[in-house]
Formats: structure tokens, sequence, C-alpha cells
């Protein structure tokens, strides 16, 4: 990893309004959780946290659109402009250059992921059963790293990637994998909730996930390994078109 | 520019080897052909890519920096294979022709980051010397996004030049500057050049061509239409036929006078201006004002009617 190209990615990746929008979303469970205090509802605790706002909010929505985001902007924006070049045209492996451009990506949205669980599931659960806290913590940290890594490699073979993004995320993920159990075993988001019910051990009513926890864990390797392998295979065959 | 530039590495040294040899390229996108069967050595000086816009210069330029594959035949760099090789970014330096910098960073973090990447022994005093000889010391402190086109493009050679490279590579390098900056910059790639450094740029503006290039290559619609000294192509090119068009306070007297100056090949009379063809322009616009004079007519306008670039280098290519 390359210490400069982490520190500017950074950089780029923390501007004043992205920040500012990356931290509205992580704000959107502890509000959800605290909407729940509020109410009264017959629903127990552990069942709506699991199934509602870990499941329902946090692994379905606020985890891929966060690394989204970022993982399509950490080198998606200096293809975009051109200043590639600028990393391009250094000595450096392109192994070098696309793990600190992960590494950028994964860091802020690991901590905000991380934060926003970890106060929203406290808060909705009243301090009670914190298997569901760490099972869905580790699995969502995880979940961000893998979502980094598709969403890296989405953005060095289109222009495009935010609605390819979006696509995969909403149409793939929200969609298809609902209505085809086959196609569960390409999803991140299976692979998150998979791990989550493979830590938090929590009984079949209160949360169940589609995938045993064992092969989510192992498809999650393979699904991160593969997506950073085509990265920066793509990478170091990354053409500049000119304009004459 | 008071700075020094310093000596180059040991490798510029190197003359066995051509800096930039490029041998049978041709690239393509789809069906369209942007550079076709281009061969040629660069060495040591400085060599300048000309010809209009869409000729194909930053195709070679970019094939040279090892960022587009040729689609055929072979482009080496210092003598190793320019694609897919990030070594020889140690011993070359790249000016990008999109303006593009990291618009959050200073001028000064924007250089330093260049020689972070390129893992020098002490990046900060080589930032600083680079940034002294572009001569950007008080703008170092400024975040690049607030520069002008050619303070970034300064800013951007010194981020090229920061650490020392045997070979450079300009993409239109002075675009955006003005005539100070220019001048500056020329004489900055002078220094280097008889330094012993390899210096390849390229511009569709011909005078800045003439003002720096040692050696030309002339890129016309893909094709290397003409190489070597500049002086023995400005011959080519102004053995070219110019047409002028001329308003006088009497046309007619002036074109009767001038059809008899043996620099004058043909002219006509239209919409109230005369049109003169030249064989030979340098002796034309010494003979049009002397005719001129001679017949007590009055020039007002005297304009070249085909000086873009296009209708030379077509020339040139129809040779």
């Amino acid at each position: 990893m390359n210490g400069a190209i982490f520190v500017l990615t950074l950089r780029q990746l923390l501007g004043k309004r992205r920040a500012l929008s990356m931290i509205a979303l992580a704000v959107l469970p502890v509000l959800a959780a605290v909407i729940f205090r509020l109410a009264d509802t017959e629903m127990t605790p552990q069942r709506w946290t699991a199934t509602h706002l870990l499941d329902g909010l946090v692994v379905t929505i606020v985890l891929p659109l966060m690394t989204l985001v970022f993982g399509t902007t950490a080198l998606g924006m200096e293809i975009e402009d051109g200043t590639v070049v600028y990393l391009l045209s250094k000595p450096l492996r392109r192994f070098d250059v696309i793990s600190s451009k992960l590494a950028a990506a994964w860091l802020p949205a690991a901590v905000l992921l991380a934060l926003s669980t970890t106060i929203s599931t406290t808060i909705a659960l009243g301090g009670s059963n914190l298997s569901i806290l760490t099972g869905f913590t580790v699995a969502i940290v995880l979940g961000s790293l893998v979502y980094s890594c598709v969403f890296l490699a989405v953005s060095v073979f289109t222009n495009h990637a935010l609605i390819a993004g979006l696509i995969y995320v909403f149409l793939w993920e929200g969609a298809v994998t609902e209505l085809f159990t086959g196609t569960r075993y390409v999803s991140v988001r299976q692979y998150t909730l998979g791990v989550a019910d493979l830590i938090a051990e929590t009984s079949r009513r209160t949360f169940h996930a589609d995938l045993n926890g064992t092969a989510a864990l192992v498809l999650m390797a393979i699904a991160g390994v593969v997506a950073l392998a085509l990265t920066v295979r793509r990478f170091s065959r990354f053409e500049m078109r000119t304009s004459g | 520019m008071t700075a020094k530039p310093p000596p180059p590495p040991t490798a510029a040294a190197d003359i066995t080897t051509p800096a930039v040899r490029l041998e049978g390229v041709s690239r393509w996108y789809g069906n369209v052909v942007a550079v076709n069967k281009i061969s040629f050595s660069v060495g040591p000086g400085i060599t300048g890519l000309l010809g209009p816009n869409g000729a194909g210069k930053s195709t070679i330029l970019h094939m040279i920096a090892g960022f587009l594959k040729p689609s055929s035949g072979s482009v080496k760099v210092l003598g190793s294979p320019a694609w897919q090789n990030w070594q020889i970014y140690r011993r070359v330096g790249l000016v990008p022709e999109r303006e593009a910098v990291y618009p959050f960073l200073t001028g000064y973090e924007f250089v330093l980051l260049s020689a972070q990447l390129h893992k020098l022994p002490d990046p900060h005093a080589a930032a600083r010397q680079a940034i002294r000889l572009v001569d950007m010391e008080q703008a170092q402190a400024r975040k690049t996004g607030g520069y002008s086109k050619g303070m970034k493009q300064r800013v951007k050679l010194a981020a090229a030049l920061v650490h020392d490279p045997p070979l450079l590579l300009l993409d239109e390098p002075f675009n955006g500057t003005d005539p100070g900056q220019r001048l500056r910059m020329m004489a900055l790639l002078r220094e280097m050049a008889a330094a012993g450094r390899t210096i390849v740029f390229s511009s569709h503006i011909l005078e800045e061509v003439e003002r720096l290039s040692d050696n030309v290559l002339v890129i016309v619609a893909g094709r290397l239409a003409a190489s070597g000294d500049f002086h023995a192509i400005r011959r080519l090119m102004t053995d070219h036929p110019h047409t002028f068009t001329l308003r006088s306070s009497d046309d007619r007297r002036l074109g009767a006078a001038l059809i008899a100056e043996p620099s004058v090949i043909g002219l006509e009379l239209t919409d109230g201006r005369l049109n003169v063809r030249t064989s030979d322009f340098g002796a034309f616009a010494h003979a049009a004002p002397r005719v001129a004079h001679e017949n007590g007519v009055t020039i007002f306008e005297l304009l070249p009617a085909d000086r873009s670039l296009e209708s030379v280098f077509s020339y040139l290519v129809s040779r």
C-alpha cells in the first residue's frame, strides 16, 4: 500500500459535501432506533432490530449506498477528470495503487457503518442481547470491504459506475435475489446477512439468513479477492484515450 | 527563472540507445486509424511533434508514455517497451495536455505528492527545487483549483521534473501560458536539453516549435509527413504557394503593378479585395509595400488567406 495515495484519496473522498451526506446516511438508522424506542410496538426489540433495523435498513440500504459512493469515487473520479494520469505515470506497482484506493474507500465507510450499527443497535435493544450487535457489526464491516472491492472494480470497467452500482444494489440484490433463490450466491448483501447470522447465533424466530454462515464467509472472501484481482488487472492495462 | 536545472542522471548520457524509438507503429480505434505506420527515433535535445489538432500527436505521445497500447509495431522508451512497464516512469517525466489537477491540493502539495510517489529520499527538498525551477514559489501555498491555466501548466511541469528525469514528454505544454511564462518555460527546457536530456513536446503552433525545437516531426492525419531539422521543413513550408488578401486605396493600380513582381504568380479582384497568389511569401512581403509606395497607393490591410496549419500540412503530405 502507498501512504501518499491513501491520504490523497481520503482527502478526495472526504470533501465537505460528500462527508456530510455520508454522515447523514449513517445517522438514519440511529433516528429509526430512537423512533422505535419512542413508539408503541408489539414486536420484540431483538426481532425489530435484526430484521427491520439491521437487515432492512443498514444492510439493504445504508451499507451498499455508502460503499457505492466511496468505492466508485475513490478511483472513478480521477478516471473521469483525467487526474489518474498522475498515478499512472509513477513508478508504482498497480497493485499498490489499487490497494491504497481500496483502503481509503473502505476505511471511512467501515468507521461510519460500525458507529451507526453500534449506536442504533444499542438504542434499539436497550442494552440487551449483545450477540446481535457483535454479529451484525462484524458482518457489516466485512460486507463493506467486499462491497468496496466490487464497486472499485466497477469504476475501472465502466464510466457509468454509479448507475451500474445502483442497478446491482436495487435491481439485482433488491429484486432478482428475492425472486430466484439460486442468485443469492451472487449477492454481497446475502453474504453479509449469512455472516451476521453465523456470529449472532440468534433464534430462527428473531433472525434467519438465507445463506449458510460458513458458505457466506467463503463466498465473501472469493468475491473480494476476485474483484480486487480484476481491478488490478484492468488498471494494469488501463488506456488513456486522447482527443488527437 | 534563476535556478539552474540539476545535471541529468547518468542514464541520459547513454547515447547508444535512442531515448524514444517507434517502429511501424499504428493505432486505431475501431475502424478509425489514429496513427498509421509511424517510425522514428528521438535522441537528446528538443524534438517537436507538430501537427494540426486531431492529427495524432497526443496519441503518439500517449503511446510513448505507455498509456496506450500500439495496435501494431513497437514503442521503446530508454530501451524498454513502453506499454505495461511502470518501471520506465522512474526516468520519464510527463506533462499531460489535460488541465485537470487535484483542485484541493496546493501547488506545493501537488509537486510534493509527485515526489512522494517517486519515493524520492527527500521529497520536500525535491518539491522545493522543482517549484523554484518553474518560478512558482509565490503561488505554491495556494490551492491549484484557483490557478490560471498557465499556472497549472507550470505546476504540472514542476511535478514532471521533480525526480529529474532524463526523458521529458510534454503534451501541448504552452497552452494557456502568457508570452512571458512561455519564454521562461522555453528557456528552462532549452537549458535542460543542453544538459543532455531528451525532451519531446507536441504543439499545433508553428512558432512554438520553431523557437524551441532542434528536431521536428510533422504529423498529419496520423502519418509522419516530414521529419528532421526545423529549418529544412520550414523551407518546404515556405515553398507552399500562399494567398494574401489586400485592401488598399487603389486595388486596380496596385494589382497591375504587383503582377510584374516575380514572386506573384496570380491575382484577382473580387468584392473590392485583391487576392494575390505568391510562390515566395518572404519576397512578396518585401515587395508589396515597396510597389505600393512607388505607385502612390496606401495599403489598408494585408492578410494571409491560407495561413492555417492545415493548408501547409496538406501541402507537405501531398509532396
